[in-house]
C-alpha cells in the first residue's frame, strides 16, 4: 500500500511530475488504519490549510497545491511512469493538473517541493521517486526496504525535497579538482538523466541478449553492451556546503553486475560466432580492467576493488576460467587477442588465486606457452605481459613454463628483436626471464644445463655499430634493456643462491666468454653511469669466490696509456670525489669480490704496498689505497680502509704481519712512520666519523688472530689510552656508540691476541685496566651496542653495497662476520674469571696446539708413508730372497739327492769292493753281469715268444672263425697264405727255442760256475757283514716289536667292538625296562583315575547320605511333631548298615 | 673481365661453405631428452629424488627433502657414440602436487616409474599413476617401471617377480634399484635413454617437433664467428676488383 503525498509551495515556474522509478511492494492491511487516520488529520489540516489560504489569497496572490494517491500496492507503478495524484486537496493558482500529474509554475519564482512517501512490505530493491524537470531529473526520494518501525519512525521525520541522493557508491564522489569549471545545475542534472536513461537501455540490452532467439539480435545487444561499458558520465554529490562536485561515472558497475552472467552465457553458448564471442570478451575486458582515464586517475585507487570485484565473481567459478582457456585454441585475432587481454587483467586483479586455477586446468600453461609463437607480435607481445603476471612469485608456475621450452623461445624472440638494441618487447622478455629466474634453483639449473647463459652473452656485444654514437648511442629502452641483462646475469650468480649452483655458472660465463664481455663494457667509453655501475657490480658477482675467474680479472687491462690494470683503473675512480657514490661503492664491492677466497691477489696487493716493489713511475693499488687511505674525503678513507681490511682478512696471518713493514713519508724531514701507527695517529687526532668507524674496522681485522701486530700496536701506550677514553666516555650520539663499540671491540682483541711480549700491557694487566678504568658491564654493553645497530645488521645481510647515500655506509659485510666470531671471545676473555678468561685465549692456544699436534701428524704420517713404502720395497725384497732360497733349497734338495744317490752308489760301490778285494771277485762279477744280461735276453726272448704265441692263437682263432664263416666266400689261397706264414712262423719258433735252449745250457754253465765263486763269496761275506747281521737283526725285533703291537692293537679294537656290542645290548635292555616302566606308569594312570573315579562316588554317595541324614532328621522331627517317640541309635545303626551295604 | 669472373667463383664458395657450416658440423649437436620420474609417496619417498641425485652427481643423501612441485637434473651421456643430454624432471610423489606433475607429461620423452620394494602401497598405487601417465602423455613414450630399495633385502614387500609382471602386463621396462649403492641406477637412465634413441632412430619420435620432449640442443662450436669472417672475405674479394 503506498500513500504518495506531494505538495508545493510558490516555486518558479514550468512543469513538474512525480516519476516513480522502481517499485516492490505486497499488501498489507495493519497499517491502513494508519493511513486513514493519517488522512484524515491530513484532511483536518488541510481544511485548516486551506481557510488559512483563503485569507492569504485575499492579500496576494499565491501558487501551490498539495495532492496525494492511495495505491493498492506498488505493483501497480510501471517503470518510469509518471504518478498522477488524482486526490487534489489544495490546488492554489491551478499550477497542477490532476489529469497529466505536471505541475506547470503559472509564476517565476522559487519553489519548494515536499514529498512524502510511505511504504511498507517493500521486499525488493529500493523504490525511487524521482521529481524531474523538463524531462531531467531534480531530485531523488528514495524508500529502503526496512521494518516496520522505522517506516513508521519514517512517517514522523518524512523524507522530504530537497533530498537529492544519487544512488551510487558515494565514495566515488570527489570535490572538484579545479574551481574555474564551475559546473551548472542544468548540466549536471543533463548528466543525470542521461546515466538514468543508459541505465534503463542496459536493462533492456540484457534482457534482449537473454531471451532474443536471433544471433543477430543477441549480437547486437553484446555490442551495444560493450559501447555501454565504455560510457562514461559525469555525475556530482551535493556536498554540506552546496557546491556542486562533478565526478565521471562509468557504467562498469551496471554493466558488471548486471550483465556479466549474461555475458559468460554468450561465451558458452554462442562461441562459435566469432563477432559475438570478441564482444562479449571485450565487455568483460572493460569491466574488469582498471585502466584508469586521465579523468580518473584520483580514484583509480576506489576502482581497482571494483576490478577486483568483479574479477572475484568471475574467477568464482572455475569453469569460466577454463572456457578462457580454451577458448586461446580459436585461432581467429578477435577471439585470441581479447582473451589474452581478459586474463591479463584477470591476473593483474587477482593473482594468487588464478595462478591456483590455472595450474589445476590441464595444459593451461602449455596453451598459454603457445601463444609465444604466434604469428601475430600483438598477440605474442600482449602473451609476454600475461606470461609476466602468470610467472610472478609462483615458483611452481615458473618451473612449467621453463619446462615448456620458455627460455629458448624467449631468447628467439629477444634475437628477433634486435637484443639490446631492441624495443619494449626486449625488455618485456627480459622481464620475463627474470621473473622465472630469481630464487628459482631449479630454473636457474636449467638455464645453464640447457646452454642457454651462452646465448645471453651476445647480447652484451657493445657492437662497433654503435661505436659512432657514442654518446646518443644509449637510448633510454637500450639502458633499460642493458640493465636487465646485467641483472639476469646477477641473478644467477647471486651470492645468496647455493654455491655450487653459483661456481657452476661462474665457470660458464668465463668459458662462454661473458666475463670477458663484461670487462670489454667496464673499459669501453661512453657508456652511462648507471650501466657501468651495474656492470662493475655483475662483475663482481661473476668473479666473487672464484679463482679463475679472479685471475682473469686481475689479467685484464685498461686501454689506457701506458696499459693500466683494470682494478688500478677502478680502484683511481673508488677513492676519487667527483666519481658518482654508487659507482664507487660497486668499485669497492668488486674489489672485495676479487679478494673473496683469494690470497694470492690478497698478496699481490699488500706487495704493492710494501717498499721493495715500489716503483715510483708507475700507480698502484698499494698507492692508491694509501692515497685513499689519508685523503681529505671521508668516504675516500672508508672505502680504502675496508679495501685494506679485505686484502688482510682470512685465515692466513701472513699479510697481517706484512702490513705492518709498510711505512710512510708523511712530509719533508720527518722520519717515516708505520702505516699502523699513522692509522692510530689519525683516529686520535679525531677524524670524521667515517674515517674513524673505517680505520677500527681495519685495525680490528688486522689485530684479530694476529700477536705481531697486537704487540705493534701495543708499543705506542698512546694507543691504549686513546682506546680507554673512547670506551669510557658516555657521551654521544648513536653514532659515536658504533666508535666506541668498536674501540672496545679493538681493546678487547689486543687482550684475546696478546702474546704477553710487551712487558707493559700483558693480558693480565690488560684486564685489569678495563676493569678498572671501565668497568666490564660498561665494556660489555658497548660491545653488545654495535651489532644491535640497524647498519650492521644491513650489512651483515648480503656483501654487496647496496647503498643510497654516502651517509648510510657504516659497515662492512666481511667484518660484520670477524666481528660475530669474535665478539663473544672478547667478552668471556674479558667479562669471565681467571679460568674463563683463559677459555678464550686458552682455545686459541687450544687451535695453535692442534695446530702444531696437526704438523705432527703429518709429519707423521709422512713417516709413515715413508715407513709402508719402505715395507713394501723389504717385502718385494724378502719375497725375492725366500724365492731364491726355495731355488737354493731345491738344489740342496737336488744336491742331496744327489749325495744320497752317491753315497748310496759309493756304499754299493764300498760293498763291491770289499767283495772285490777277495781274488776271484772280479770274476764273479763279470759272471754276474754276464747271468744278468742272458737272464735279461731270456727274459726278452720269452716276452717274443708269447707274443708271437699270443698273436698265433689270435690269428688261429681268427683264422678259424673266417675259415668257418668265409670258407666258402673267399679264396681258399688266402686261408693258404695264412697257413704258410703260420708255418713260417713256428718254424722261427722253432729257431728260437732251440737258440733258447743253447742259452739255457749256457745259463746252466755258468751258475754252476757262478756257485762256485758264490761260495768264495759267502766266506768273505761272513766276515764282513757280522755287524750288518746285527743291524739286520735289530731291524726284525722292531719288526717283530710292531707285529706285536698291531696285534694289540687288534686285540683293543675286538675289546672296543664288543664293549660297544654291549653297549649296545644294554641300550636295548634299558629301553625295553623304559618301555616296561611307561607301562606300569600308565597302569598306575589308570589306577589312580579308577580311584579318583572311587572317590567321586564315594563323595557322592557322602553327599546322599548327608541328604539322607537331614530328611531323616526331618523326618524324625515330623515323627516327634507327630508324637511317636523314636530311638535314636537304632535309626544311625541301621543308616550305617545301608551306607555299608552300599559300599559293598 | 676474366679476372673478375675468375674471382666471383670464389667468393661464392666461400659463401656457400659458410652458408653449409652449421648443418656440416652436425655431429657437433646433441641430441636433448626430457625424462620424468614419477611415483607415489605419503610421508616417505620412494627415492626419486635420490636416484636422480644419484645419477645426476653420483652420491647419495640419506635424508632428502621433500619435493614440491618439481625438480630439475641434467647430465650427458653417450649412447652409440652419440652424444644425448638427459634432462630429467624429478616430480613430487604427493598427491596434492598431482595437477602440477600431469602438467610435464605432454613434453616428455619418457618416464620412469618409481615404487619402494619395501612398502607394497607404493606398488598397488602404480596403476593409478600409469593410467594418469597415459592419459596425459604422448602414445609413444616410453615408461620405466623402477622397484627401488633394492638394498633393503630384508624389508622387501614386493617380490622381483610382481614387478617384472607387472611390467610385463602393460609394456614397460622393469629394473630393481638402488640409489644408496648406486645399482642399476646408471642403468636404469641409459636404458631409458637408449629406448628413446631407439624410437628415434625408427622415426617413431620427431626430433624438429618439441612437443615429444625431443630436441636438438645447440652447439658448443663457435660457428657464429665463422660467419663474419665469410662475410669479411667476401668484401675483400669485392675490393680487390
Amino acid at each position: 500500500m503506498i500513500l504518495v503525498l506531494a505538495s508545493a509551495v510558490l516555486s518558479p515556474g514550468s512543469s513538474c511530475v512525480i516519476n516513480c522509478i522502481s517499485k516492490r511492494s505486497d499488501d498489507v492491511s495493519p497499517l491502513q488504519a494508519v493511513v486513514e487516520q493519517l488522512s484524515q488529520q491530513l484532511v483536518h489540516l488541510t481544511a485548516q490549510v486551506e481557510a488559512n489560504k483563503n485569507r492569504i489569497d485575499d492579500t496576494q496572490r499565491a501558487v501551490g497545491f498539495t495532492a496525494r494517491k492511495k495505491l493498492a500496492d506498488v505493483h501497480g507503478l510501471r517503470l518510469y511512469e509518471t504518478i498522477v495524484f488524482d486526490d487534489v486537496v489544495y490546488n492554489a493558482g491551478d499550477g497542477y493538473d490532476p489529469e497529466t500529474g505536471f505541475f506547470t509554475a503559472p509564476v517565476a519564482g522559487s519553489y519548494v517541493f515536499f514529498l512524502q512517501t510511505m511504504l511498507h512490505n517493500l521486499d525488493e530493491e529500493r523504490l525511487f521517486l524521482d521529481i524531474t524537470k523538463n524531462g531531467s531529473t531534480l531530485a531523488r526520494a528514495h524508500e529502503r526496504r526496512c521494518s516496520r518501525s522505522e517506516i513508521l519512525n519514517r512517517k514522523q521525520t518524512a523524507s522530504s525535497f530537497p533530498t537529492a541522493l544519487w544512488d551510487m557508491p558515494r565514495r566515488r564522489m570527489r570535490l572538484p579538482e579545479d574551481t574555474t569549471t564551475r559546473w551548472t545545475t542544468s548540466e549536471i542534472f543533463l548528466e543525470l538523466s542521461k546515466a538514468v536513461n543508459n541505465r534503463l537501455v542496459l536493462r533492456r540490452l540484457c534482457h534482449r541478449v537473454q531471451t532474443s532467439s536471433l544471433l543477430e539480435d543477441r549480437r547486437d545487444a553484446v555490442r551495444a553492451l560493450k559501447a555501454l561499458s565504455k560510457v562514461q558520465n559525469r555525475v556530482v554529490e551535493y556536498s554540506v556546503v552546496l557546491s556542486l562536485s562533478p565526478s565521471v561515472y562509468k557504467f562498469r558497475l551496471e554493466v558488471g553486475t548486471q550483465a556479466m552472467d549474461v555475458l559468460t552465457k554468450v561465451l558458452e553458448t554462442d562461441r562459435s560466432d566469432v563477432e559475438i564471442t570478441g564482444y562479449a570478451l571485450d565487455t568483460l575486458f572493460n569491466v574488469m580492467s582498471n585502466e584508469p582515464s586521465e579523468e580518473d586517475e584520483m580514484t583509480s585507487k576506489s576502482s581497482v576493488d571494483l576490478g577486483e570485484q568483479f574479477t572475484e565473481i568471475f574467477i568464482k567459478k572455475q569453469e569460466n576460467v577454463t572456457m578462457l582457456i580454451s577458448l586461446l585454441e580459436e585461432y581467429d585475432f578477435h577471439i585470441r587477442w581479447p582473451t589474452v587481454r581478459l586474463l591479463t587483467v584477470l591476473l593483474t586483479n587477482r593473482l594468487k588465486d588464478l595462478q591456483e586455477c590455472i595450474l589445476v586446468i590441464p595444459m593451461a600453461v602449455s596453451k598459454l606457452m603457445d601463444l609465444l609463437v604466434d604469428s601475430r607480435e600483438i598477440i605474442r607481445n600482449d602473451a609476454l605481459l600475461l606470461l609476466n603476471q602468470l610467472t610472478k612469485g609462483h615458483a611452481n608456475i615458473q618451473k612449467i613454463v621453463a619446462f615448456e621450452n620458455a627460455f629458448e623461445r624467449i631468447l628467439d624472440i629477444i634475437v628477433e628483436e634486435g637484443a639490446s638494441d631492441g624495443g619494449i618487447v626486449v625488455e618485456d622478455c627480459l622481464l620475463l626471464l627474470l621473473n622465472l629466474l630469481k630464487n628459482n634453483a631449479s630454473n636457474q639449473n636449467f638455464f645453464k644445463e640447457g646452454s642457454y647463459i651462452q646465448r645471453i652473452s651476445p647480447f652484451l656485444e657493445l657492437g662497433s655499430a654503435s661505436a659512432p654514437s657514442k654518446q646518443s648511442g644509449w637510448s633510454a629502452q637500450k639502458v633499460t634493456n642493458i640493465h636487465l641483462i646485467l641483472q639476469l646475469v646477477r641473478t644467477l650468480v647471486s651470492p645468496s643462491n647455493p654455491q655450487n649452483q653459483t661456481v657452476a655458472c661462474q665457470k660458464v660465463m668465463n668459458q662462454c666468454g661473458l666475463l670477458q664481455q663484461l670487462c670489454s663494457i667496464l673499459m669501453a667509453s661512453g657508456v652511462p653511469a648507471d650501466v657501468l655501475t651495474e656492470t662493475i657490480n655483475t662483475v663482481s658477482e661473476v668473479i666473487r669466490g672464484n679463482q679463475a675467474n679472479q685471475e682473469y680479472f686481475a689479467s685484464v687491462l685498461a686501454p689506457s696509456n701506458p696499459p693500466r690494470p683494470a682494478i688500478v683503473v677502478l680502484l683511481m675512480s673508488m677513492v676519487n670525489e667527483k666519481q658518482p657514490f654508487v659507482l664507487r661503492c660497486a668499485v669497492l664491492y668488486c674489489f672485495q669480490s676479487f679478494l673473496y677466497k683469494n690470497e694470492v691477489g690478497q698478496s699481490q696487493i699488500i706487495q704493492t704496498l710494501l717498499p721493495t716493489t715500489a716503483d715510483v713511475n708507475t700507480i698502484t693499488a698499494g698507492q692508491l689505497l694509501c692515497g685513499g687511505l689519508f685523503s681529505t674525503d671521508s668516504l675516500s678513507n672508508w672505502f680504502a680502509a675496508v679495501a685494506l681490511l679485505h686484502a688482510v682478512i682470512g685465515r692466513n696471518t701472513n699479510n697481517r704481519g706484512q702490513l705492518l713493514r709498510v711505512q710512510l713519508a708523511t712530509s719533508l724531514g720527518n722520519p717515516p712512520v708505520s702505516l699502523l701507527q699513522q692509522c692510530c695517529n689519525i683516529l686520535a687526532q679525531g677524524a670524521k666519523l667515517q674515517t674513524r668507524i673505517g680505520l677500527l674496522m681495519l685495525l680490528c681485522t688486522w689485530m684479530a688472530d694476529c700477536p705481531i701486530a697486537v704487540n705493534h700496536f701495543l708499543t705506542n701506550s698512546a694507543n691504549v689510552s686513546y682506546l680507554i677514553s673512547q670506551v669510557s666516555s658516555s657521551e654521544g650520539d648513536e653514532l659515536e656508540l658504533i666508535v666506541q663499540g668498536l674501540c672496545a671491540f679493538l681493546l678487547g682483541l689486543c687482550m684475546v691476541f696478546n702474546d704477553n711480549q710487551n712487558s707493559s700491557f700483558t693480558k693480565a694487566s690488560l684486564k685489569e685496566v678495563i676493569q678498572n678504568r671501565i668497568g666490564e658491564e660498561v665494556f660489555a654493553d658497548k660491545l653488545t651496542q654495535v651489532a644491535k645497530n640497524e647498519n650492521y645488521t644491513r650489512a651483515a645481510k648480503k656483501p654487496h653495497l647496496n647503498y643510497k647515500h654516502p651517509s648510510e655506509i657504516v659497515f662492512d659485510h666481511e667484518f660484520t662476520k670477524l666481528f660475530k666470531n669474535l665478539e663473544n671471545d672478547v667478552l668471556v676473555a674479558v667479562s669471565g674469571e681467571e679460568n674463563s678468561g683463559l677459555k678464550a685465549t686458552s682455545r686459541r692456544e687450544h687451535e695453535n696446539l692442534v695446530e702444531n699436534y696437526k704438523e705432527v701428524i703429518k709429519e707423521q704420517d709422512q713417516k709413515l708413508n715413508d715407513m709402508s713404502q719402505r715395507v713394501l720395497e723389504l717385502q718385494s725384497k724378502h719375497s725375492a730372497a725366500t724365492a731364491t732360497i726355495d731355488e737354493l733349497r731345491s738344489q740342496v734338495q737336488q744336491l742331496k739327492d744327489q749325495n744320497a744317490l752317491l753315497k748310496a752308489q759309493k756304499g754299493s760301490q764300498s760293498s763291491n769292493h770289499l767283495q772285490g778285494t777277495p781274488p776271484g771277485g772280479d770274476n764273479v762279477e763279470k759272471f754276474q753281469k754276464e747271468i744278468q744280461m742272458l737272464r735279461f735276453q731270456v727274459a726278452e726272448k720269452d716276452l717274443q715268444i708269447e707274443q708271437l704265441t699270443t698273436s698265433l692263437t689270435t690269428l688261429e682263432a681268427s683264422l678259424a672263425s673266417q675259415i668257418g664263416d668265409e670258407n666258402k666266400e673267399n679264396s681258399p689261397s688266402e686261408a693258404a697264405v695264412l697257413q704258410i706264414s703260420i708255418n713260417r712262423l713256428n718254424m722261427e719258433l722253432k729257431d728260437l727255442r732251440v737258440n733258447c735252449d743253447q742259452k739255457d745250457t749256457e745259463i746252466s754253465t755258468l751258475r754252476s760256475q757262478l756257485e762256485g765263486s758264490q761260495q768264495d763269496l759267502l766266506q768273505l761275506q761272513n766276515n764282513s757283514s757280522n755287524s750288518q747281521g746285527f743291524l739286520d737283526s735289530r731291524v726284525t725285533e722292531m719288526t717283530e716289536e710292531i707285529r706285536r703291537l698291531s696285534e694289540e692293537k687288534t686285540s683293543l679294537q675286538e675289546r672296543l667292538k664288543k664293549s660297544n656290542e654291549e653297549n649296545l645290548k644294554l641300550a636295548n635292555k634299558i629301553r625295553v625296562l623304559e618301555e616296561e616302566r611307561e607301562a606300569e606308569a600308565e597302569d598306575k594312570r589308570s589306577l589312580n583315575e579308577e580311584l579318583e573315579t572311587l572317590k567321586k562316588e564315594q563323595d557322592d554317595l557322602l553327599v546322599l547320605l548327608a541328604d539322607q541324614d537331614g530328611k531323616i532328621n526331618k523326618f524324625k522331627q515330623r515323627l516327634k511333631d507327630l508324637g511317636q517317640v523314636v530311638e535314636e541309635d537304632e535309626e544311625e545303626f541301621d543308616d550305617e548298615e545301608e551306607e555299608m551295604g552300599e559300599e559293598a | 673481365m676474366l679476372e673478375q669472373l675468375g674471382q666471383d667463383p670464389n667468393v661464392a664458395v666461400y659463401c656457400t661453405s659458410a652458408l653449409h657450416h652449421p648443418q656440416s658440423t652436425g655431429s657437433r649437436h646433441f641430441i636433448v631428452i626430457d625424462a620424468l620420474s614419477i611415483g607415489t609417496s605419503n610421508v616417505l619417498g620412494v627415492g626419486k629424488s635420490c636416484l636422480l641425485l644419484q645419477f645426476t652427481d653420483k652420491r647419495f643423501q640419506p635424508v632428502h627433502d621433500l619435493t614440491i612441485g618439481v625438480e630439475f637434473g641434467a647430465r650427458m651421456i653417450t649412447i652409440d657414440g652419440k652424444q644425448i643430454k638427459l634432462q630429467i624432471w624429478d616430480t613430487a610423489g604427493q598427491e596434492s602436487f598431482r595437477s602440477i606433475t600431469r602438467s610435464y607429461y605432454r613434453g616428455a620423452a619418457g618416464a620412469l616409474l618409481v615404487y619402494d620394494i619395501t612398502r607394497r602401497d607404493t606398488f598397488n598405487h602404480l596403476t593409478t599413476w600409469l593410467e594418469d601417465a597415459r592419459q596425459h602423455s604422448n602414445s609413444n613414450m616410453v615408461i620405466m617401471l623402477i622397484g627401488n630399495k633394492s638394498d633393503l633385502e630384508a624389508r622387501r614387500e614386493v617380490k622381483k617377480e610382481e614387478g617384472e609382471a607387472f611390467a610385463r602386463e602393460h609394456g614397460l621396462i622393469f629394473m630393481e634399484t638402488s640409489a644408496k649403492t648406486a645399482a642399476n641406477v646408471e642403468e636404469a637412465f641409459i636404458n631409458t635413454a637408449k629406448e628413446i634413441y631407439q624410437k628415434i632412430q625408427d622415426g617413431v619420435f620427431d626430433i624438429n617437433n618439441e612437443a615429444n620432449g625431443i630436441k636438438i640442443g645447440p652447439q658448443h662450436s663457435p660457428a657464429n664467428q665463422n660467419m663474419p669472417s665469410g662475410g669479411g672475405g667476401g668484401n675483400q674479394g669485392g675490393n680487390c676488383c
